[in-house]
């Protein structure tokens, strides 16, 4: 009984492990082994791909554009999760309370969840167009600047920051907000009232029912979402290939674009790997930690 | 109830009405309400002004498009921009590409997720953990680490620039999502107890799952194969890579070269209005899948 069983499960899993393993693991395991060895598009025919160790990431390493690359994606990661979380909890509190227009608040809430980033790039692209911008005009006329603002092309910086790599980052916020509204949302609706209720007995103001009952309440939850974001931020690609394609100057340049221009604009598809090897490095060091977290809940 | 009724006197489980809620409300809490409602109002204009930009500017005519200051309300609404995308672009043929690649690759990986799904969620055998963590690692590891060897993998089987290319790189791309999502809604919408049963009338493991558990979880079934389809729907990078010739790009892909064909500058109308038409069926779509939003990403999370 037990052994059909068994075999039952395995012809069940077949089709799936097979898709897995030849579309997930093994292209990530091949990928890593692109990064050690030497693969230029334009010598492996005369060449072949000789093992070079770590040479593939010695260079991308020495590559001040790369650096710059790697520090804009921290930065830009850790700007949008900021923004997406903090946006996130206020809103979901809004969308939490009892009133008429609810629904149709969350709805409106929703909206840019279903706008495909190449959409939402193209949106925004005209949004921001120099010349054309409502918010350009606004604030002219609000007599806050005197002469257009550049979103996307200001190449100003203060350190490594700038007008369009904030511009990109607004882009990511608002695709991705709703996600984690309808997350945090979810969890909202979990807290007991009888805690809020205790709260109240005690004289809690709004601002402290917050802090000491909605936020401890919410931890797990938001935990996992600041996760799921840092991973998302980090493979993060469409925004900024479209939007700016890395520039102006490689300000706006993160870790995914580099590496897919080093593949199918220069061809060194060591180079590219090696350059998402450090993606994978670092999600993958978040994933485990995220996977131990989820597997010991269940073992407890 | 009276306003003038105070706190101590008001039956516990009234609620108060709003004189009484913001009169009996300490000055902190005012000022809180306010701020918030403020920054509600705020972050309504961000995430609402870009979608009205979009939607407007497709109906405005291309003299209107140009004039400075912009217009916030289209003076002359016309259909024109409409047309002309599907003059300058083979619009509606790049929609029907995206129903039918983003179709093909949802129905295919929904099948094979569902029965993965059902004995992942269902039983213990060897190896479970194991393949269920590295399914969880490949939904979360981003796609930009394994692009260039499924590239070459597609094109040493001579499927770049082919239908079937994309779906198949699209079935492997949603799978770990799909599996991880049913796998959730099985534990919770099907109770052990209904397959028991049936296999104490004699039925064998599979009939039992064909004919007993597939028609009662249809529902999140069908929720899922419409998130597949959604995340095939919004894909840009894998179109970009294995289809981007001539009349076969997907939509997001036609959009995407739409920018350096003018639309940016020319004709902005029409890019707008091809935009517009891109985010249609997205929205229909999800307004039916809305409701299981929540149990379906938090099933994400494994709980063993």
């Amino acid at each position: 009984m037990t052994r059909q069983k068994y075999i039952f499960c395995y012809l069940m899993l077949a089709p799936a492990l097979l898709v897995t393993a030849a579309l997930g693991i093994y292209p990530m395991l091949y990928s890593l082994w692109m990064s050690f060895v030497e693969f230029d598009l334009l010598r492996v025919n005369q060449f072949g791909t000789p093992f070079v160790g770590i040479d593939n990431y010695l260079a991308v390493f020495a590559d001040p554009r790369f650096v710059q690359t790697v520090l804009n994606t921290v930065l830009f990661t850790a700007f949008s999760v900021a923004g997406v979380l903090v946006f996130g909890l206020l809103l979901s509190q809004i969308l939490n309370g009892k009133y008429r227009g609810r629904t149709a608040l969350r709805m409106l809430v929703s909206v840019p969840w279903f706008v495909p980033p190449a959409v939402a790039s193209a949106i925004w692209m005209w949004l921001l167009n120099t010349d054309r911008s409502p918010i350009n005009f606004l604030l002219q006329d609000m007599g806050l600047i005197t002469s257009n603002i550049r979103f996307l092309s200001d190449s100003t910086t203060w350190g490594p920051l700038s007008i369009p790599m904030f511009s990109i980052i607004a882009v990511r916020v608002w695709n991705g907000l709703p996600f984690a509204i309808i997350f945090i949302l979810a969890a909202l609706q979990s807290i007991p009232a009888s805690l809020y209720e205790a709260a109240e007995v005690d004289g809690a103001n709004l601002w402290q029912k917050f802090w000491y009952v909605t936020l401890p309440q919410l931890r797990p939850v938001l935990s996992i979402l600041t996760l799921l974001l840092v991973i998302g931020g980090l493979g993060s690609f469409e925004i900024n290939y479209i939007m700016t394609g890395g520039g102006p100057q490689n300000l706006t340049n993160i870790m995914a674009v580099y590496s897919y221009q080093q593949a199918f604009s220069f061809f060194r598809f060591d180079l590219a790997s090696a350059a998402s090897g450090v993606i994978f490095i670092m999600t993958g060091f978040i994933s485990v930690f995220y996977l131990r977290s989820q597997f010991n809940k269940g073992t407890r | 109830m009276t306003v003038v009724q105070t706190n101590a006197e008001r039956p516990a489980r009234l609620r108060p009405g709003l004189f009484e809620r913001f009169s009996s409300m300490s000055k902190v809490d005012l000022l809180t309400r306010i701020l918030v409602v403020a920054a509600t109002l705020a972050l309504l204009a961000y995430i609402l002004l870009p979608v009205y930009w979009m939607v407007k500017s497709s109906f405005q005519t291309n003299g209107e498009i140009r004039a400075l200051p912009p217009a916030w309300i289209p003076q002359d609404w016309t259909w024109q921009p409409y047309l002309n995308a599907n003059r300058l672009i083979p619009l509606w043929r790049y929609v029907m590409n995206s129903l039918f690649v983003s179709g093909t690759a949802a129905l295919l990986s929904t099948i094979i997720a569902c029965s993965a799904a059902y004995v992942l969620g269902r039983f213990r055998f060897p190896g479970a953990t194991l393949i269920l963590g590295l399914i969880l690692l490949t939904n979360l590891i981003p796609a930009i680490t394994r692009v260039f060897p499924i590239y070459f993998f597609i094109q040493n089987l001579n499927l770049l620039n082919s239908y079937v290319g994309l779906i198949f790189a699209y079935v492997g791309f949603s799978l770990p999502f799909a599996v991880l999502m049913l796998r959730g809604y099985f534990e919770t919408a099907a109770p052990a107890e209904l397959e028991e049963a049936a296999m104490i009338d004699g039925c064998g493991h599979f009939e039992a799952f064909w004919r007993v558990i597939l028609p009662v979880c249809l529902p999140g079934i069908a929720a899922v194969a419409i998130f597949t389809f959604l995340n095939a729907w919004n894909d840009f990078l894998w179109a970009s890579l294995l289809l981007n010739q001539g009349e076969m790009k997907t939509i997001q892909v036609g959009i995407g070269d739409f920018a350096q064909e003018g639309g940016s500058v020319q004709y902005v109308n029409a890019y707008m209005a091809a935009c517009v038409v891109a985010t249609v069926p997205a929205l229909v779509v999800f307004v039916f899948v809305q409701r299981w939003l929540v149990g379906g990403l938090t099933a994400g999370s494994v709980k063993t």
